[in-house]
């Protein structure tokens, strides 16, 4: 089963990932804002990092540059609830293996870009 | 100085001081002129009692003037004490024993008087620690060590004598003598050096008007310490008689220095003149400055409604409580203005009060002037201030919805999905069902979005250039966006710069007919310049209650433009330029 960091500042959203991708990942931490993000990244080492764009403290982007550059490189999926057309630009040379509009996060989503 | 007159019985008190001081001064000099025409002095030393004698009644004369006609008494007190104390010190040339040893015992105390006085221009007090140990120190010098030292003087050692017997003589000790002579003509040397260097930098800091006040008696200070250094190294009586005689041009220069702005009457008739032409807003500060010879002159006017003072620009200006570099003006006992001068001008209340009353009707016109000035910039902030209220309040309202509306939609997004695959093979047409009501939420979602992005573009966070590459993602034709920015935009002009490049994509999309559109913005590092076209059917205008009037606010509000250039056939280009403090 692979690891995931769950990087979200609303709580609601991390309730309801649990709920939608705990039978198909191990969610090994949850962090609310892009220092512990990356913080929880370097202690756990998880294979997949879903992450908000939008973030207090660092910023999503950033997060996901930083990760980009480390050691592990843990594989980055990008989630937001702003429109798709908004997030694309952001995710030229993210290094991010993809977005998935918050509202239709699932297993399926996820595995359509880790497979 | 709300040109309030000491009181009178004060006046009457000082006026009969100095008559005191003047009628004593003269007493003795006409009792040390007599002594010498008399033969009581010794041969050698006549000539230096006599211009010790001038010395001391030209320091008592300016030391009474000045305590007549200056605003406050500490220099025509301290000036004449300085006086009276060089004609006891002329007796130091008598032939007999008692004069002799008192001219002797006080001989050495007008310099440290004279040193206190000039230390303590021009606002009567010593400005630092050290300025307080120095004349601590120069007044131990010419008192105790004075009299230590004639205590222990032979005859032998004084020069320019045979002299009468020294009263205060104990006994003769060469070493003790010499020490405290060493020691009293060191610390004098040393003491006399200081007082030059902290009047030396005290002129180079000093403004004009107390230049122009201060260099004469500087001038006849430094000569004077020239010919006492001769003396002193030459012992000769005529350096010393010059000296003395030097000592007599100081108190004249210094008031000279003070009072040559009375002299110069020609500048308030100047002023009389440039005032019946019209002046353009500024103008009466210069011709004011000019007659008051004060370049630093600063014109504040009073703004009733504010209760608080402006300048010709209209920007707030703090006067202060200094009472002599502040002279107020009013008018029927409503203040009008206030001149912010150099506190030297104190000195010259009747120069000012010309200089005041003069200006007054053209004071007057000035201060409506401001008024008015102050008012526009009133009415700007206020509108800076409309503003950045309305975005806060957007940025809030955004924020809100985002973290909370829109996040509780998107759960339950989620949710909904999770429940449906979980039926979908023993119920499939309840999935279904639930399918359909998530297709209502996504549409929901994208509403509630396109609301929040009205509002507050949360792109702007990571910068123009996303924010406007958003924007073109979403136009109906293909649109090119290019920023060059040298640094960071302030969040309003980055903001003001993505409402006008919104409304004039919509507007390009509504009428313009374009097939395509191109967004250029290009920052220095204090103004961006932000340019909009299109390849359309041109024929746009502004017209009121369109949309681009509605930013017009905005734009205002940092002080931006905004031109229109849209002819028929030819395209639409809108060109906003936004200054910013860089």
């Amino acid at each position: 089963m692979m690891t995931l960091l769950l990087v979200d500042d609303s709580p609601a959203f991390r309730a309801i990932a649990r709920q939608a991708l705990g039978a198909a990942f191990r969610i090994v931490g949850e962090a609310t804002d892009g220092a512990e993000a990356l913080k929880l990244a370097r202690s756990l080492a998880p294979d997949v990092v879903l992450l908000d764009v939008q973030l207090p403290v660092i910023d999503g982007v950033d997060v996901a540059r930083v990760l980009a550059a480390g050691d592990d490189r843990p594989a980055v999926i990008f989630t937001s609830s702003l429109d798709r057309r908004d997030i694309d630009p952001l995710l030229d040379g993210s290094m991010a293996l993809g977005f998935i509009p918050k509202e239709s996060l699932s297993v399926a989503a996820m595995l359509a870009f880790l497979s | 100085m709300t040109i309030a007159l000491p009181r009178t019985d004060a006046k009457a008190r000082r006026a009969t001081f100095a008559v005191a001081v003047g009628a004593l001064a003269a007493a003795g000099a006409a009792y040390g002129g007599s002594a010498v025409a008399r033969g009581d002095t010794r041969a050698q030393t006549g000539a230096i009692a006599v211009a010790t004698i001038i010395a001391g009644f030209a320091f008592a004369a300016s030391g009474s003037f000045a305590l007549l006609r200056l605003p406050r008494r500490d220099f025509g007190l301290m000036f004449s004490l300085v006086g009276l104390l060089l004609l006891a010190s002329s007796m130091a040339q008598a032939n007999s024993a008692l004069p002799f040893t008192i001219g002797l015992l006080v001989s050495l105390a007008p310099a440290a008087l004279l040193a206190h006085a000039v230390l303590r221009f021009p606002d009567d007090h010593l400005h630092s620690q050290h300025e307080r140990l120095l004349i601590a120190l120069a007044y131990v010098d010419v008192t105790v060590l004075q009299a230590a030292m004639l205590m222990f003087m032979g005859r032998e050692h004084l020069s320019h004598c045979p002299c009468p017997n020294n009263l205060l003589f104990v006994e003769h000790d060469e070493n003790l003598h010499t020490a405290l002579m060493g020691t009293q003509r060191f610390l004098g040397v040393v003491l006399t050096a200081a007082v030059a260097g902290v009047v030396v930098v005290r002129w180079r800091q000093a403004s004009k008007p107390m230049r122009r006040a201060i260099t004469p008696v500087l001038s006849a200070g430094l000569l004077w310490s020239l010919l006492i250094l001769l003396t002193l190294l030459s012992g000769s009586i005529v350096f010393g008689t010059a000296a003395q005689i030097a000592l007599a041009v100081i108190p004249v220069a210094f008031l000279f220095g003070l009072f040559q702005a009375r002299l110069a009457r020609g500048s308030l008739s100047d002023l009389l003149v440039d005032l019946q032409q019209p002046l353009a807003p500024g103008h009466l500060r210069s011709a004011l400055a000019e007659a008051l010879r004060d370049p630093s002159l600063q014109l504040a006017y009073w703004l009733p409604a504010r209760k608080a003072y402006v300048d010709t620009e209209g920007q707030s200006v703090a006067v202060p409580d200094d009472e002599r570099g502040v002279t107020r003006i009013d008018r029927a006992g409503e203040p009008v203005a206030a001149l912010l001068h150099d506190p030297v001008l104190a000195e010259n209340r009747a120069l000012l009060d010309g200089v005041a009353s003069a200006a007054g009707m053209t004071l007057e016109n000035e201060r409506l002037q401001a008024e008015l000035r102050a008012q526009l910039l009133e009415l700007r902030a206020s509108r800076v201030r409309i503003v950045e209220a309305s975005d806060a309040a957007r940025r809030r309202l955004e924020r809100n919805l985002h973290d909370g509306a829109q996040q509780r939609l998107v759960a339950l997004s989620v949710a909904l999905s999770l429940v449906s695959e979980r039926i979908r093979s023993r119920d499939a047409e309840t999935a279904e069902h639930l399918d359909a009501a998530r297709s209502e939420l996504a549409d929901a979602l994208a509403e509630l979005r396109e609301l929040a992005r009205g509002l507050h573009p949360a792109l702007l966070s990571r910068g123009l250039a996303a924010a406007l590459t958003g924007l073109a993602e979403r136009a109906p034709l293909p649109v090119d966006v290019q920023v060059r920015l040298a640094e960071e935009l302030p969040e309003n002009v980055a903001a003001t710069a993505y409402y006008i490049a919104a409304e004039a994509l919509t507007n390009v999309a509504r009428y313009a007919n374009a097939q395509q559109a191109r967004i250029e913005a290009e920052g220095t590092s204090a103004m961006l310049e932000l340019v909009i076209e299109d390849n359309g059917i041109g024929g746009a205008a502004a017209r009121p209650g369109s949309g681009l009037e509605g930013l017009r606010d905005r734009i205002d509000a940092i002080g931006g433009t905004l031109e229109l250039h849209s002819e028929q056939g030819a395209g639409t280009r809108l060109v906003a330029r936004l200054p910013f403090p860089g």
